[in-house]
């Protein structure tokens, strides 16, 4: 049994995008915090710390999960991808491809979440509808597109996908 | 000289955004994001009483906590925010008293947010109650008690009428009133506001970090509120996550972060929380009005009588007073494309214990586009014609313009009853109505909507303050690349890619080859920013220009160096051919080093290096971009739920500058039009504590709320450089009149008529009931 | 909205948990806080202490034993809502589950949480009342039962002591002939739901339904449902009245009426 007392500092280790990250933090600290202040990787934004905006949104174990609603010290022993994760090294994924090409996004603040989450959307279903890639993102809002460049986004990433599999 | 601009490529293009790589692969960098080496972090006390004195601070416990750094009351940052139009500071500490639920009262510095929470928890501040004024009707009273002592509630009244008003009213055949009401909302734009400031330890200036929609107009404000020079202080926006006229204003937490830089000499930022947001940022609508209709048999709407009043909060915002926005503009295009010659207005605007109110997207247009659809469908119910048809017969017809509305501004030709027929089309009107009366037959109720909106767009003043131009720096590097800059405040318009597509066409380069600086004071020509709908005609119109400059010069230098004449200048792909002769061409690459290298090469009395700066001023106050939206909904009559099931939109900006561009502004501005048609209020209790103060009880429209749209275009061009008009607010101007007109349609066998927004689903089983009940 | 700060207990087992919550009266349980972290947040919770038991591997197992599905504390929503047995046995836990929030918080929030939470909006703790599951509770001496229509205690409360944990829940797998339906209406997907119903249907016309978010917690009523829809109305309406409803009353009642008539058609349909 590990105990750390109020305000003390714990280190812990933390896997982000395939790479061991050891920090030290309080156990209040929240993942998202940890992730964007102590690791450097900001792609991952903050919008309520309820977790109902969804723009913190991070994949645990490739599952979208809310970086607010988690304490860092919780993430140990879990794989947790964040944007940078899914951005290759040159050029842009498929889906963040298909997020530029049907302007879906305009401030860009929710857009690195709606993408992990579609990623893991098109993972577990490779041809959803629209209903479904609906569903998917409703626990993540977005302020400036009104969603439907967003759905289009992701159909066609899945579509792409899908031809290129048929090849 | 072959004008390229009359043959453009990217103008007018799907052009894929430049901003996006950055953006989708989570590398913007937005305020949160900027850190600097000892940066403290602010957390604020806010009052939690609506209306109090204040006896007594104590701060001590929280001044010890470790990591705290300083514990400020008033005393310490006796700065003030005072809108010059009207008799009222708001200190931005609270001295003595405070007027709203979430005013700050005491400013904490300290390691990192976490502490400063802690040292906020600490501080113990004791207040003696006042009776709060919470709504506009109480506050016009002689009765109630002044929010600022000595001075009227009343902070604003204005009376208009057109001449033979009064006989116009009298004469009409038929009269109806109403009382609309509009609930207060608020931008909600997903990343909250943020402000860091950090001192230059050579130079001593002062560079403030704010996600703004105008970055000089912040300046100069900072500049006055905090007695510094201009050249003293730089503004830096970074990339803003949404604003919607929010992040137009000045507020109380920027002049404390930046007076806690100068005076704490260390880096400080304030982040808001989302809980700070709902309470302390600008609040919009919240109006009450009491309007009367005159109308004769026929349809003819004759008369129109609005007595307009605002809440407008606790204090006057600067530099927009959202009460005045949201009243005296919806005066000013009340009537909307309705022939309609005759107009009353009054007009209160009250101070109130409510946060103040500011800037929201389409501000007034929502009200003013209710007010005037919704006396348009009371028309038509009480006449018992078609609503489309009413609308006909009113609707402002090509050989009235150019024309002056009652209240005497001047629309631009636009494509009025056209877009209402094309939008008519879209949705299916013939074969809705049939398919509403067999639903009704069934128990289900569906219904529509039309909104016929005109929106005001590129005036001189707005949210984004009084710059009525534009300015533009056009740079053409060594190396042949292009470097642009605007003093606009772009917060996800894409203004990179728009600006950039039309002085590549201008300078016959690609669109990738022009980076467009934005959002820094030292490197931004002055400009008013973004707001009012401006930038992409105001803005436009300073890039065309100063693009057309650098295109001037580049062509001079060609026809020297290549030894022809100017005329025969031709620039495309990157390159100064000679018309008729391919093969005598220089790339622009070559010319600009011709200009910054070789002086000697240059044509007689031209100045080495390519850059110019050029100012835009519209030939106009302002520019009328028009269109109809229509809505489809279904009510649930078990659940009170509203679907919407259909929407179309045929939309007039003038020459486009980028179709996808503006159908993503159509459809957020939609999105946020059904989120003040049917979910998003911010509401207080009886006792002045704002209730929504979480994005749980603050209803944002979510991807399953938000129906696929039908949207088409037509282009009436502007009288604007490059025929442009604004568009950014249209969609929520329209949408909410659209969506609500469509509930009330849906509910026409209840009787029911909707006079208030938002729309709940315990009001729509409300109405339903009272209508079986009376049945 | 920070939370304040917390001594963090991280037991290696579940007996190290229950030895960590009796040393800590003033401690909370932290599993997969999609309720707790939220209050914290706004520090509208500070516990003391927080015992976290999320990564204990113990609490997340799923398995039919003697008639009846027992689903481990952490088993999460989106689990719950996915697992194949749970669909065959019990498809009305399956989609109430699949309800539970959205689709980030569903893989994070447990099932434990969701009950010792009690939101009396919440669907997991109305269809355990309904489905007559039993609540294990566990604490360092040892463990107890409590049925679930007796486990919730109204408004955030429950019948759990500070010094227990809950481990599972144990929904007993109907009888053949009996049928449930579901329904809720909330104001966007996702919301906390206005109203709930679930409807059990035995072969005759007897059953029960047990309402959420009307009160202070999940609401279970016996009833034989009238054939008539008027009189089955009147029926629901006549239960409705009695509920504590605080604000819009008038408006959540005539809402329990709707959900119960959409929960009853769907039982009526066949479901189990």
């Amino acid at each position: 049994m590990e105990t750390t007392k109020a305000r003390e500092v714990v280190q812990i280790t933390l896997q982000v995008n395939g790479e061991a990250h050891t920090v030290e933090v309080e156990p209040r600290m929240l993942l998202a915090d940890v992730i964007r202040h102590k690791l450097g990787l900001t792609g991952t934004h903050v919008g309520c710390e309820q977790g109902v905006c969804g723009a913190c949104t991070v994949l645990v174990d490739g599952e979208p999960q809310r970086s607010c609603l988690m304490f860092a010290v919780q993430a140990q022993g879990h794989d947790i991808t964040t944007i940078e994760g899914v951005t290759p090294e040159s050029g842009l994924s498929p889906l963040q491809a298909a997020f530029q090409k049907h302007h879906g996004l305009q401030c860009g603040f929710c857009t690195p979440a709606m993408i992990l989450t579609s990623e893991a959307l098109l993972r577990k279903h490779p041809n959803p509808d629209e209903a479904q890639v609906r569903e998917a993102l409703s626990g993540n809002l977005c302020r400036c597109t009104g969603y439907q460049f967003i759905v289009d986004s992701v159909l066609d990433a899945a579509a792409q996908a899908s031809k290129k599999e048929g090849q | 000289m072959a004008d390229i601009a009359s043959r453009p490529q990217f103008t007018g293009s799907r052009v894929t955004r430049l901003e996006d790589a950055r953006l989708v692969s989570g590398q913007g960098r937005y305020l949160d994001d900027v850190e600097f080496p000892g940066m403290l972090e602010v957390a604020f006390v806010r009052s939690n009483r609506p209306a109090a004195k204040i006896l007594k601070i104590d701060v001590e416990a929280a001044r010890k906590l470790p990591g705290v750094k300083a514990v400020w009351t008033h005393e310490d940052c006796p700065l003030g925010i005072k809108n010059a139009g009207f008799d009222c500071t708001q200190w931005v500490l609270a001295k003595d008293e405070v007027r709203y639920v979430g005013e700050p009262v005491v400013a904490i510095a300290a390691e990192s947010r976490y502490v400063a929470e802690d040292a906020a928890d600490l501080v113990q501040i004791q207040y003696e109650a006042l009776p709060p004024v919470l709504d506009v009707r109480t506050a016009l009273k002689e009765s109630t008690r002044q929010v600022h002592e000595g001075k009227s509630n009343v902070f604003f009244h204005r009376e208009r009428k057109t001449d033979g008003f009064d006989e116009a009213f009298a004469a009409a055949e038929h009269r109806l009133s109403e009382t609309f009401i509009f609930h207060r909302q608020t931008g909600a734009a997903m990343e909250n506001r943020a402000f860091a400031a950090v001192t230059d330890p050579f130079t001593g200036r002062l560079t403030c970090y704010c996600g703004h929609q105008s970055p000089h107009e912040l300046r100069s404000e900072l500049c006055e509120m905090l007695d510094l020079p201009e050249n003293m202080v730089r503004v830096v926006v970074p990339e803003v996550g949404g604003a919607f006229g929010i992040k137009a204003s000045m507020y109380p937490e920027y002049l404390v972060v930046a007076w806690m830089a100068l005076k704490l000499r260390r880096p400080v930022k304030w982040i808001s929380d989302r809980q700070e947001s709902f309470l302390a940022d600008v609040h919009a609508r919240d109006g009450v009005h009491d309007v009367e209709v005159a109308f004769n048999s026929d349809g003819t709407i004759v008369a129109l009588k609005d007595h307009m009043m605002a809440d407008g909060g606790a204090y006057t915002a600067v530099p927009f007073c959202g009460a005045i926005g949201e009243t005296v503009t919806a005066a000013s295009v009340l009537t909307g494309p309705y022939k309609i010659p005759h107009q009353a207005t009054v007009i209160d605007c009250t101070y109130s214990n409510k946060t103040p109110l500011g800037a929201y997207r389409g501000v007034w247009g929502p009200i003013a586009s209710f007010i005037q659809e919704g006396v348009v469908d009371r028309v038509a119910r009480y006449l018992k014609m078609d609503p489309a048809e009413v609308r006909r017969v009113n609707m402002l017809s090509d050989e009235d313009f150019p024309y002056r509305n009652p209240s005497k501004m001047v629309y631009d030709k636009g494509s009025y009853l056209q877009s209402m027929e094309d939008a008519l089309r879209l949705i299916g009107y013939e074969d809705f109505r049939k398919r509403q009366a067999e639903l009704r037959k069934q128990g289900r109720y569906i219904g529509i909507g039309i909104s016929v909106f005109v929106e005001p767009t590129a005036s001189a003043s707005s949210e984004a303050g009084s710059v009525g131009y534009e300015a533009c720096t056009v740079r053409v590097e060594p190396n042949g690349t292009v470097t642009a800059a605007l003093g606009l405040g772009p917060t996800g318009q894409g203004h990179e890619t728009t600006m950039a597509q039309l002085i590549a066409d201008q300078l016959g380069v690609d669109v990738t080859d022009v980076v467009v600086l934005h959002g820094d004071t030292d490197s931004a020509p002055f400009g008013g920013g973004t707001g009012g709908s401006r930038s992409g005609t105001i803005g436009g119109g300073a890039a065309i220009t100063a693009g057309r400059e650098m295109r001037q010069k580049l062509i001079k230098l060609a026809a020297h160096a290549l030894e022809a004449s100017e005329e025969d200048i031709e620039l495309c792909d990157g390159k100064a051919y000679v018309t008729g002769v391919p093969a005598k061409s220089m790339t622009i690459r070559e010319l600009a080093q011709l200009a910054y290298t070789n002086v000697k090469g240059l044509p007689p009395g031209m100045q080495p290096g390519l850059e110019v700066v050029a100012r835009y001023l519209p030939p106009f106050r302002v520019s009328f971009s028009n269109g109809t939206h229509i809505a489809a909904v279904e009510v649930h009559t078990d659940t009170g739920k509203i679907d919407v099931i259909d929407y179309a939109v045929v939309n007039d900006c003038g020459n486009l500058i980028n179709p996808t561009i503006v159908e993503g502004q159509i459809h957020g501005g939609v999105a946020q039009g059904i989120g003040e048609a049917f979910l998003e209020e911010l509401r207080y209790d009886r006792d002045g504590q704002l209730v929504t103060t979480s994005m749980q009880d603050y209803l944002l429209p979510a991807s399953v709320e938000v129906p696929r749209m039908k949207i088409e275009h037509i282009q009436t061009p502007s009288a604007a450089e490059g025929g442009f008009k604004g568009m950014g607010e249209g969609s929520l101007i329209a949408a909410p009149a659209a969506l609500i007109g469509a509930v009330s349609d849906a509910l026409e066998p209840f009787g029911v008529m909707v006079n208030a927004m938002p729309v709940t689903p315990a009001q729509v089983l409300a109405w339903v009931d009272q209508a079986e009940t009376s049945a | 909205m920070k939370p304040a700060a917390f001594e963090y207990v991280r037991p290696d087992n579940l007996q190290g948990a229950l030895a960590a919550l009796r040393d800590h009266p003033d401690g909370k349980v932290l599993a997969g806080g999609q309720s707790l972290i939220p209050l914290m947040n706004f520090r509208l919770s500070r516990p003391q202490a927080l015992v976290d038991i999320s990564h204990l591997t113990e609490l997340t197992g799923i398995s039919v034993v003697d008639g009846a599905v027992e689903v481990g504390a952490l088993v999460r929503h989106q689990q719950l809502h996915e697992h194949e047995e749970v669909r065959r046995l019990l498809p009305v836990l399956s989609e109430a589950a699949g309800e539970v929030g959205h689709w980030a918080i569903r893989n994070r929030g447990t099932l434990g949480g969701s009950l010792t939470h009690a939101d009396p909006a919440a669907e997991l703790p109305a269809a355990a009342v309904a489905l007559r599951a039993t609540v294990v509770l566990a604490n360092a001496d040892g463990q107890r039962e409590v049925p679930a229509e007796s486990f919730f205690l109204g408004f955030l409360t429950t019948d759990i002591q500070p010094d227990e944990i809950l481990v599972a829940v144990r929904f007993p797998v109907p009888p053949a002939d009996v049928r449930y339906g579901f329904a809720e209406f909330a104001r966007r997907p996702g919301d906390f739901a206005l109203a709930g119903a679930f409807v059990e249907m035995g072969g005759d016309a007897s059953g029960s339904i047990t309402w959420f978010g009307v009160s202070g917690g999940p609401e279970r009523r016996e009833l034989d449902f009238p054939d008539d829809a008027q009189a089955r109305k009147a029926a629901f309406a006549e239960l409705a009245a009695e509920f504590d409803t605080g604000e819009d009353a008038v408006y959540r009642r005539k809402l329990a009426v709707t959900v119960a008539e959409q929960a009853y058609q769907k039982a009526r349909e066949g479901r189990r």
